[in-house]
């Protein structure tokens, strides 16, 4: 049960965004997609959920099924996709929002099937307490939640988050980015999500995938693949690494800094405290 | 990594709110919107009931059921005056109410459909520049083949139509070939507005008093012209359109509330619904003001009150939403009929007096909502 993407080159026009990019995700297993602005991450995202099409390479599930191949409503009983944010046009309640996510399987008329799939998402996410509220009255990570909860309705096989979080505040990220691992597993899905924040990766995902001008560079537990070079390499910024509580976590530093081995005076926030000390990677 | 963190609105979530009961409520969900509408429709009927018997030659509503049933039965009655009001009913009044009721409905439905496809609900009808493309078409006819309304009625649909179907059609391949978004397909449309409302100026500034007239009394969109084969052309249009709507309105709601990737993520082929969504829709405004003339609001105010009474999903909304725009506009055309009365004020100005302050009343009202 393995999503299979083996050297996918997706482009706009004539420019190549992702250029022959490889990786796999399994069942069960939340995978975070790290990379600077412009690295591609949303673009092999919205490949795999079929908006953008691939110019070479394949998109495999389970062995066999080519992805990129199925019609677009087959796809979407398969992949489903939660974008950075709720579009907020015309009130739409939250019942009918994650409705939405039925919209591969019904006609006209939603069944009883549908409408318990609509619940039991709903549950999850602690959206039946907000009643038929609409979405434009909807705090961030409580849309967020309406996004993550029509995903789940489409009764998916594979998970993708692009970017969930960058527009939330620090208490919506921890919640969205708790609720998108709990699901993962809860419903054995294979998940992937675009993320920008390192320590929040490292948090929350089993295994990261760093994407660098399309291709990919690294792919690994947080703690193995994390490295000063790395992080370097791909966004251009000196790191040191610690240990928090079984996480590594980066802690950017100035210039000034890294010369002389002790705090930045304007970032005194990112400094290890001496008693943790150092985390030492393993080779 | 075991535990699962869960936010603190997640906390006891699971298991709330489990039962059949719950479940039976989503399913009882609509029975509202379908009371709703099965309401609307006893209303439209009962003012075009009351509407048709408005005019100066007075009819009662005896009159009105004695007309539909001589139709019925083929029956000629055998004095003058009962002959002659009978005719006035079925000859003037019921096609200029049936041409109120699906104009008005038409109008409602590709405003709705715009504002959904376009994601924006300052989108009307006319927002893809169809209204100035039909009034140049008509001024074209008008200065052609004369003022007189009467005998040039067919050259005058004519050139409406041809001439906004033009502009649909240069839309259309635009947005298809340069696989345009909405916010650049509301730029085209301005553009073109402005392009055949420069060159309506044109003939305007150069015709002779009479022919101006005639151009500025199409513009204010009537049903005072109205004929049967209107009204039959029209029937017909919206028997063809609503199945369609009705089939496609999974896929309006997700293009409307998810935006046109996460549309595409749920199996909607995009592009395509777009297309041929704003094909009918652009085909229903062309053909109802080819018929009326320009007919401003209902198409922008109708789609917002149907969105307050039974909520945004599609499904329900086009089909409310031409209740309200056939609603308006019956009512809107026996105020004109009544106010200066035996004169007659034409629809399309008292639709906008009366949607005016609806509009603004609704803008106001939805801000307080919002805050």
């Amino acid at each position: 049960m393995t999503l299979r993407i083996d050297s996918l080159v997706v482009g706009y026009g004539k420019r190549e965004v992702v250029k022959g990019a490889t990786l796999q995700v399994r069942k069960g297993e939340l995978v975070g997609l790290l990379g600077s602005n412009g690295s591609g991450k949303s673009t092999l995202i919205k490949t795999i959920a079929g908006i953008n099409r691939h110019t070479r390479g394949s998109i495999t599930w389970n062995g066999g099924t080519d992805l990129a191949a199925l019609p677009r409503r087959e796809l979407a009983k398969i992949v489903a996709y939660v974008p950075q944010s709720i579009g907020l046009s015309f009130a739409l309640d939250i019942k009918e929002a994650v409705l939405l996510g039925r919209t591969p399987y019904f006609g006209t008329r939603p069944r009883d099937d549908d409408w318990d799939h609509v619940e039991a998402a709903m549950r999850l996410l602690g959206l039946d307490e907000l009643g038929d509220r609409a979405v434009t009255e909807l705090s961030g990570g409580q849309g967020q939640r309406v996004l993550i909860a029509r995903a789940l309705a489409q009764d998916p096989e594979i998970l993708l988050l692009d970017e969930p979080t960058s527009a939330l505040d620090i208490r919506y990220q921890w919640q969205t980015l708790s609720v998108a691992r709990a699901v993962t597993r809860k419903n054995n899905v294979a998940g992937v999500i675009a993320i920008h924040d390192l320590n929040q990766a490292a948090r929350f995902t089993d295994r990261v995938v760093f994407l660098h001008d399309g291709e990919v560079i690294a792919d690994g537990p947080p703690a193995d693949v994390y490295s000063p070079e790395l992080i370097k390499r791909v966004y251009g910024v000196d790191v040191e690494l610690s240990a928090y509580k079984g996480f590594v976590q980066v802690h950017p530093l100035s210039e000034h800094a890294e010369h002389h081995h002790r705090p930045a005076p304007f970032a005194p926030a990112f400094t290890p405290r001496p008693a943790e000390g150092r985390l030492e990677l393993q080779a | 990594m075991s535990s699962i963190e869960t936010g603190p609105d997640l906390a006891g979530a699971p298991g709330r709110g489990r039962g059949a009961g719950k479940s039976r409520r989503s399913r009882d969900r609509y029975a509202f919107q379908n009371a709703a509408i099965a309401f609307g429709l006893v209303a439209v009927l009962v003012t075009a009931v009351i509407g048709i018997q408005i005019g100066t030659s007075g009819a009662t509503l005896g009159d009105v059921l004695q007309t539909f049933w001589a139709k019925v039965t083929g029956a000629v009655p055998a004095d003058r005056a009962t002959l002659q009001i009978q005719t006035v009913i079925w000859e003037l009044r019921v096609p200029r109410i049936m041409l109120a009721i699906l104009g008005g409905a038409a109008l409602a439905v590709a405003g709705t459909l715009f504002q959904g496809l376009l994601r924006n609900p300052l989108v009307s009808p006319y927002t893809l520049g169809i209204a100035p493309a039909a009034a140049f078409g008509a001024s074209l006819a008008i200065v052609l083949f004369g003022a007189t309304a009467g005998s040039a009625a067919l050259s005058l649909v004519f050139g409406a139509l041809l001439f906004s179907f033009l502009n649909t059609a240069l839309v259309l391949s635009l947005a298809s070939t340069r696989n345009l978004n909405p916010t650049s397909l509301i730029l085209v449309g301005i553009a073109l507005s402005q392009l055949f409302g420069a060159l309506t100026a044109c003939i305007q500034y150069f015709a002779e008093d009479e022919i101006l007239a005639a151009i500025v009394r199409w513009t204010w969109g009537s049903v005072n012209n109205s004929a049967w084969y209107q009204v039959l052309v029209l029937f017909a249009l919206l028997g063809i359109a609503f199945p369609y709507i009705r089939y496609r309105s999974g896929a309006l709601n997700a293009i409307a509330f998810a935006g046109d990737d996460s549309a595409k993520s749920l199996g909607v082929a995009v592009s395509r619904v777009r297309l041929e969504t704003i094909a009918i829709a652009a085909t229903l405004t062309a053909v109802t003001i080819a018929f009326t003339g320009i007919i401003g609001f209902v198409g922008l105010v109708a789609p917002h009150i149907a969105r307050l009474v039974v909520g945004s999903n599609h499904r329900f909304l086009t089909t409310f939403s031409a209740i309200i725009g056939a609603l308006l506009l019956v009512v809107s055309d026996a105020v004109g009929r009544l106010v200066i009365s035996p004169g007659v004020i034409p629809v399309g100005i008292i639709d906008a007096l009366v949607g005016a302050p609806i509009f603004l009343y609704l803008i106001l009202t939805r801000q307080k909502a919002i805050e």
